[in-house]
């Protein structure tokens, strides 16, 4: 798990320039499922086909991009500007190193006078050793992606941290899980989507060509179990997080029933998530075409959008086997 | 060409009522100019106009620039006979004192067409106490005088329901700048119109089919765009837009958008699109080689008809170039006669 992660954050993959991790996806899925596309968004769609005489089209999804930057300007003595590429938290991002999609390295500061409260796009820079916009040019142009450096620690009791967890954890489960899968009696399409971060607009297309009878994906959850934290029944190390609701959609419930009985008879730890702000790619699953049977199995995650995620590697674990189990039965 | 010829139909669809819901006059010009060059020309069940030029391989490229401008609704007639109204896609704050014509359409179900002459009013400062002399009108604080002498004097010329748009002349400014309303977005209908008696003049069959999309009801949530690209299920997507600049006064370089007469600006990515990056390096490229000017749309604001157009079916990869234009979405948009040109040619070169 920790190598396949290392794969997955050393290719960098801001929304919409999400190509470089899905060349890693695919060399991961080699032997695991009978054919791969790609659409003309950039999502890849690994297929498996069922064994059932009518098999039901289950369709899995995690999504392959995190958030990041663009570069909109670089001023005379060669300090590039950025915009946001989703939903960007300033303080957490303050003082860390960048990447650039070329490879060229900086370091995101706010300007001098900024206050924190006062943290936005207009207020911060990167600083990439260049002394003139000239120099600065030759390295990074108008439009280039970027991303808070990508970093990976294991901590104790199984933990790890780093970046981007959002959402190359829900990748790995389902990389995963379509290693682990055999027997399967329905097709199973595994979407890894673009551009969640801005709006699940990748799923949206995704759904759209495999026109799923039910779906499920894998994405990350907040918990409530670190000081301060908002009053929420999900904690790390509670296992898989069967979701019920989040701001965007409202798993269907015969869905989180199925998942549940699933979860008690193979005695996968788990738990049920109901998150209060933010949404995933189940939401455009859930109504494409006529719609589908939806729902999503979450990885508890703390400090969602800095450069610390927190997981519990046994918390992933019982999502693999929950998909596996699920998928299996 | 003189500047003046240059910009006839730019100037008549300046002209043309077309508020988000009641866009029938500027589809009537675009029809016109239309008329005979295309393949197919046909209206669909949002009233987006589409015409097809036939091309000689696989694939369809959308072309799409959308009819409707920001205006108003009538809501209420008082018994004063002014009208009180609701503002789409408007800064309130720029209202008052504007001249705007008030109308409706029998295809909206009005018995004939109507277009009414009126002004913006409010309590003007010698009448206005406290706080009210500090603080911008609100769109509450405002109505429209047609001059009418009470309410049923109003009612033999409008009824709530009816839309409204400011009432502009298109003029030439100093500089090679032209000054008119709608130019977000009849800059791009007028480039397809351009393109397409283009493609016939110089006898050009491109290479995959071209549907040249007028759409509908952008400014009020890109629903046009939608259907249109449902039906059409292009290959790939070109949206002709135009595009806020905050070039001058005191926006500071980092901030600013884009710049007048520099060319098309091709977004990247803005509220709505992460445009698609090869297709944009392509553009680019294009423009380069044929000494094309253009410019990369540098702030991450706004969105357009692209938002629905990429998500369509299965997606479609999309490419947005726009106009650079000061005071957009007000009475008074502000572009460059060179951009005009600049886009025509880059349009061009993408296509055959």
């Amino acid at each position: 798990m920790i190598e396949l992660l290392n794969k997955l954050f050393s290719a960098q993959s801001v929304s919409g320039g999400e190509k470089p991790v899905m060349d890693v996806i695919e060399a991961e899925l080699a032997g695991a499922c009978d054919e791969i596309k790609r659409d003309a968004l950039g999502n890849l769609i690994a297929y498996k086909r069922g064994k059932s005489s009518s098999p039901r089209r289950v369709m899995l999804a995690a999504h392959a991009d995190e958030i990041g930057f663009l570069v909109t300007f670089i001023d005379e003595k060669g300090f590039v500007r950025i915009s946001p590429v989703g939903g960007i938290n300033w303080v957490a991002s303050a003082y860390s190193v960048i990447n650039f999609e070329n490879g060229t390295k900086g370091v995101l500061v706010p300007d001098a006078d900024a206050k924190v409260g006062e943290y936005g796009a207009d207020k911060f820079y990167v600083d990439i050793g260049c002394s003139d916009r000239e120099s600065a040019e030759k390295l990074v142009k108008i439009g280039m992606r970027a991303a808070v450096a990508p970093q990976l620690v294991e901590l104790a009791g199984g933990r790890i941290a780093g970046r981007p967890l959002d959402d190359k954890i829900g990748c790995a489960v389902l990389i995963e899980a379509m290693r682990r899968l055999e027997g399967n009696p329905d097709d199973v399409y595994c979407a890894f989507t673009v551009q969640e971060e801005v709006g699940c607009r990748g799923a949206r297309t995704a759904s759209y060509a495999v026109m799923p009878d039910i779906s499920i994906a894998c994405d990350v959850t907040g918990v409530g179990d670190t000081p301060g934290a908002k009053p929420m029944a999900v904690k790390l190390g509670g296992g898989a997080a069967i979701k019920i609701k989040d701001a965007s959609v409202i798993c269907s419930p015969e869905l989180v029933q199925e998942l549940t009985k699933v979860a008690e008879e193979k005695g996968i730890a788990h738990q049920h998530e109901i998150l209060s702000a933010g949404g995933t790619d189940t939401s455009q699953m859930q109504l494409a075409g006529e719609g589908s049977v939806a729902g999503c199995i979450s990885v508890p995650t703390r400090y969602i959008h800095s450069g610390v995620e927190m997981c519990d590697l046994a918390d992933v674990e019982a999502c693999v086997q929950l998909f596996v189990s699920y998928l299996s039965r | 060409m003189s500047m003046e010829a240059r910009f006839e139909l730019l100037r008549r669809l300046s002209h043309a009522f077309g508020p988000s819901g009641c866009e029938y006059e500027v589809k009537e010009i675009i029809e016109a100019e239309l008329a005979g060059l295309c393949d197919e020309l046909y209206t669909d069940r949002l009233n987006n106009l589409i015409a097809v030029v036939r091309g000689k391989g696989d694939g369809r490229i959308m072309l799409s620039a959308h009819t409707d401008e920001v205006g108003f609704m009538i809501t209420h007639i008082d018994d004063d006979g002014t009208l009180k109204f609701d503002a789409v896609g408007i800064d309130v704050r720029v209202l008052c004192g504007r001249r705007v014509v008030v109308g409706n359409d029998p295809k909206n179900g009005a018995a004939e067409r109507t277009r009414v002459h009126g002004i913006i009013g409010a309590k003007p400062i010698h009448l206005q106490k406290g706080d009210e002399r500090s603080r911008a009108n609100k769109v509450e604080d405002l109505y429209i005088d047609i001059g009418a002498a009470d309410k049923a004097d109003a009612e033999k010329y409008v009824s709530p329901g009816d839309y409204g748009t400011f009432d502009t002349e298109f003029k030439a400014l100093g500089g090679g700048c032209y000054v008119g309303k709608a130019i977000d977005d009849r800059f791009g209908c007028a480039v397809m119109v351009e393109t397409i008696k283009r493609l016939r003049k110089e006898g050009v069959t491109p290479g995959c089919d071209l549907y040249f999309a007028f759409t509908v009801r952008e400014e009020t949530g890109l629903s046009g765009a939608r259907t249109a690209a449902f039906e059409i299920n292009p290959t790939r997507a070109i949206v002709l837009e135009a595009t806020a600049v905050s070039d001058i006064a005191d926006v500071p370089d980092n901030l600013r958008v884009a710049e007048l007469g520099k060319g098309g600006a091709i977004s990247i990515m803005d509220r709505a699109t992460i445009y698609d990056t090869e297709f944009v390096q392509h553009a680019l490229e294009v423009a380069k080689q044929n000494g094309i000017k253009c410019q990369i749309k540098r702030y991450v604001s706004g969105g357009t008809d692209a938002g629905v157009i990429h998500r369509t079916r299965e997606g479609v990869p999309t490419l947005g170039i726009s106009a650079p234009c000061r005071y957009i979405h007000s009475a008074t948009s502000v572009f460059h006669g060179d951009d005009f040109g600049s886009v025509c040619e880059l349009v061009w070169n993408l296509i055959v």
